[in-house]
C-alpha cells in the first residue's frame, strides 16, 4: 500500500503528513464489530484515526526556484532557515498550520540557506528566518524573526490586500 | 536527491511503521552531523553561565534554547568560535575572525538583544522563568531533528 506523499518543496523536511486510501467496506467494518479486538486492531493499524491531508510538493532544485516563482498561481511565502536556528524549528508547526490555513491564498515554500547558498545570498538574507513574501515572481514583503500562527497570518493577508 | 524522496513516500505505511521507520530514515538520510558532545556541554554551560550572569532567561520553549546551543557547538566544531546560528554568512570563516556575531554577540552584549531567543530579557514575551537546561533535555528536544 505504497502512498506518494511528499516533502515540503526544496527542503527535505520530516514527513508532513499521506492520505491513506480507506475502504468504505473496512471502514464500516471496523466501526460496527468492537467485539473482535484483533482485527479491529489490524484495521485500525490500516486506516488513520486522524486525516491527515496531502502536502503537494515537489522536491526541486536551484535553477528551479525561480521557475517556482514565476510558475506559482498564487502569491509565495519563502521561509529561509538553518537547521540550527532555533526560531527557525519554532516556526515549522506554525508554519503548518499558516500553510493549512492559508492554503488557497498562498503557497509556502522553505529555503535550507546552507543547501542553497546563492539564493539566500541573492535576496540578502541575513538574520533567521527571513520571510519573504512574492507576488507575481517578485518580493513584496520582507520581515524577520519568529513569530505566532496569528501574527504570521495576519501579515500574509495584510501583504496580499496590498496593490491588488 | 530523487531516491530520498522516493524512499520516504514510499515508506509512510501505518503510523504506528510510520514512527520506527521514521526514526531509520532519519539516520539513512541525514545531511547533517551532529555536534560533538563536548562542545555541546561546553556551549550548555556557557549558556548557563551568561543567562546568570546578564539577568536574561531561557525561552518558554526549551527546544529553540536547545537548537540554539546545538548550533553554537556545530559551529564552534567546525569554525573553531560558536557563531550565531541564527544568521546567514557570506564567508563565516572571515565573520568568526572579525568577532563581531561570536557568541555573545555584539547585540546581546551591548543591549542584551538575542535574535536567536537564546537568553531573553523577563520582559519578552517569549521569555520563561528558567536559566539553566540539562543535556537530556537538550538531546530529547533536538532528537527530532
Amino acid at each position: 500500500m505504497a502512498i506518494s506523499s511528499s516533502t515540503a518543496s526544496l527542503n527535505l523536511t520530516r514527513p508532513i503528513g499521506s492520505v491513506l486510501p480507506s475502504p468504505k467496506f473496512l471502514a464500516v467494518h471496523s466501526l460496527q464489530h468492537r467485539s473482535s479486538p484483533a482485527r479491529f486492531r489490524r484495521l485500525a493499524a490500516v486506516i488513520p484515526r486522524r486525516t491527515v491531508t496531502r502536502i503537494e510538493a515537489t522536491k526541486q532544485t536551484f535553477n528551479s526556484f525561480d521557475e517556482l516563482l514565476e510558475k506559482s498561481d498564487k502569491p509565495v511565502l519563502v521561509d529561509f532557515y538553518a537547521t540550527w536556528c532555533g526560531p527557525c524549528q519554532f516556526m515549522v508547526p506554525v508554519l503548518e498550520e499558516v500553510g493549512e490555513k492559508l492554503k488557497d491564498k498562498v503557497q509556502v515554500v522553505k529555503i535550507d540557506t546552507e543547501k542553497y547558498v546563492n539564493i539566500a545570498n541573492k535576496y540578502g538574507i541575513q538574520a533567521l528566518p527571513t520571510f519573504i513574501i512574492f507576488k507575481d515572481g517578485k518580493p513584496c514583503d520582507r520581515f524577520e524573526g519568529a513569530l505566532t500562527a496569528n501574527q504570521l497570518i495576519q501579515r500574509v493577508e495584510e501583504a496580499l490586500k496590498v496593490a491588488q | 536527491m530523487a531516491t530520498q524522496a522516493a524512499f520516504l513516500g514510499s515508506t509512510l505505511l501505518s503510523p504506528k511503521l510510520d514512527s520506527s521507520l521514521r526514526r531509520s530514515n532519519r539516520l539513512k538520510t541525514r545531511a547533517q552531523v551532529d555536534p560533538s558532545d563536548k562542545s555541546v556541554e561546553i556551549m550548555r554551560k556557557f549558556s548557563e553561565q551568561y543567562a546568570r550572569k546578564s539577568g536574561t532567561y531561557f525561552c518558554v520553549d526549551k527546544g529553540v534554547t536547545s537548537v540554539v546551543i546545538k548550533g553554537l557547538a556545530d559551529h564552534k566544531d567546525s569554525l573553531g568560535a560558536p557563531l550565531c546560528p541564527c544568521r546567514h554568512y557570506d564567508d563565516k570563516a572571515a565573520e568568526v575572525g572579525q568577532g563581531f556575531w561570536n557568541c555573545p554577540c555584539v547585540p546581546m552584549r551591548e543591549r542584551k538583544e538575542c535574535h536567536c531567543m537564546l537568553f531573553l530579557t523577563p520582559d519578552n514575551d517569549f521569555a520563561g522563568q528558567e536559566q539553566t537546561i540539562t543535556l537530556d533535555e537538550i538531546k530529547e528536544a533536538t532528537s527530532k531533528l
